[in-house]
């Protein structure tokens, strides 16, 4: 069960059609969209990858094998802005 | 402007201007996408200015409010075509600027509610587009250099960019020179 945590230099703002996040390291911005903006904020309640995947298909119209693909390409994204990182929790 | 973050107002580079309902309109994007032109222009319909390249913003009890950033409202001298008084101003303009400006007159005021954010950019056509929340936020980060500051305010200023574009229209609009004599309409036919 994989875990991330938020780097303290990354800001986030939540707004009514998705998210904005900003990494204060990099100086660098990142948008995301409603289903984005979920995920962000299951990974600042310290959700693991596998609970975030459960929780999108009870909340969302969609199959555990497209969400968790899904999960993984955004997961993959944030930590290549360098907005979240892999823990060992 | 770093002791104005100490105080939870935050500089963006953008121009305001006093629409007649009282309420303040941004425009902003990059540097050339027209924000001095077209607030000289909306000067020239008599609406009060709060700065042609940058303001402050402040979260109030009633949303979030402009605060002026004043410094010489400049245009190029190039626009004489369209605004002929500044014909009258030849004789003052800075030829070492690239852009051949000239400081130009107009009625300053000091801050205002804010009714509404435009992005600029320069195109072949006119064409306003609303802009959902995200986009606005993500533009004016760009065009908020100090929101980059790693201190304890940075959290406080995307908290208060956040708050506009959740709270006021926001709209790209891709403009022509024609919005030199249409810019004040084109705001009017979307003000509240």
């Amino acid at each position: 069960m994989t875990h991330y945590r938020i780097v303290p230099d990354a800001l986030s703002a939540s707004l009514s059609d998705g998210a904005v996040l900003l990494n204060l390291y990099t100086k660098r911005y990142f948008s995301l969209n409603d289903t984005g903006s979920r995920i962000w904020s299951l990974l600042e309640h310290q959700a693991s990858e596998e609970e975030i995947i459960e929780t999108l298909v009870r909340e969302y119209d969609v199959e555990k094998p497209e969400a968790a693909r899904a999960v993984n390409q955004l997961l993959d994204d944030l930590v290549a802005e360098r907005l979240i990182e892999p823990t060992s929790v | 402007m770093l002791k104005l973050r100490e105080q939870a107002r935050f500089y963006v580079h953008a121009a305001g201007v006093i629409a007649p309902d009282g309420r303040a309109w941004l425009l902003t994007g990059e540097s050339g996408c027209g924000k001095s032109t077209l607030t000289y222009s909306l000067a020239r319909c008599g609406w009060p200015v709060l700065g042609d390249d940058g303001v402050v913003l402040e979260r109030g009890l009633e949303g979030v409010t402009v605060h002026g950033w004043r410094e010489p409202l400049r245009v190029s001298i190039e626009l004489a075509a369209w605004f002929p008084e500044l014909s009258r101003r030849e004789s003052l303009v800075d030829w070492q600027d690239d852009r051949h400006r000239v400081d130009v007159n107009a009625a300053f005021a000091q801050r205002a509610r804010t009714g509404g954010v435009i992005v600029l950019g320069r195109g072949d056509r006119d064409v306003l587009s609303p802009l959902a929340p995200t986009a606005a936020l993500a533009m004016l980060v760009r065009q908020s250099t100090f929101l980059l500051l790693t201190d304890d305010h940075a959290s406080s200023h995307l908290s208060v960019l956040r708050d506009l574009v959740e709270s006021v229209p926001c709209f790209t609009l891709e403009h022509t020179s024609a919005q030199l004599s249409t810019i004040r309409d084109t705001i009017l036919a979307v003000a509240g």
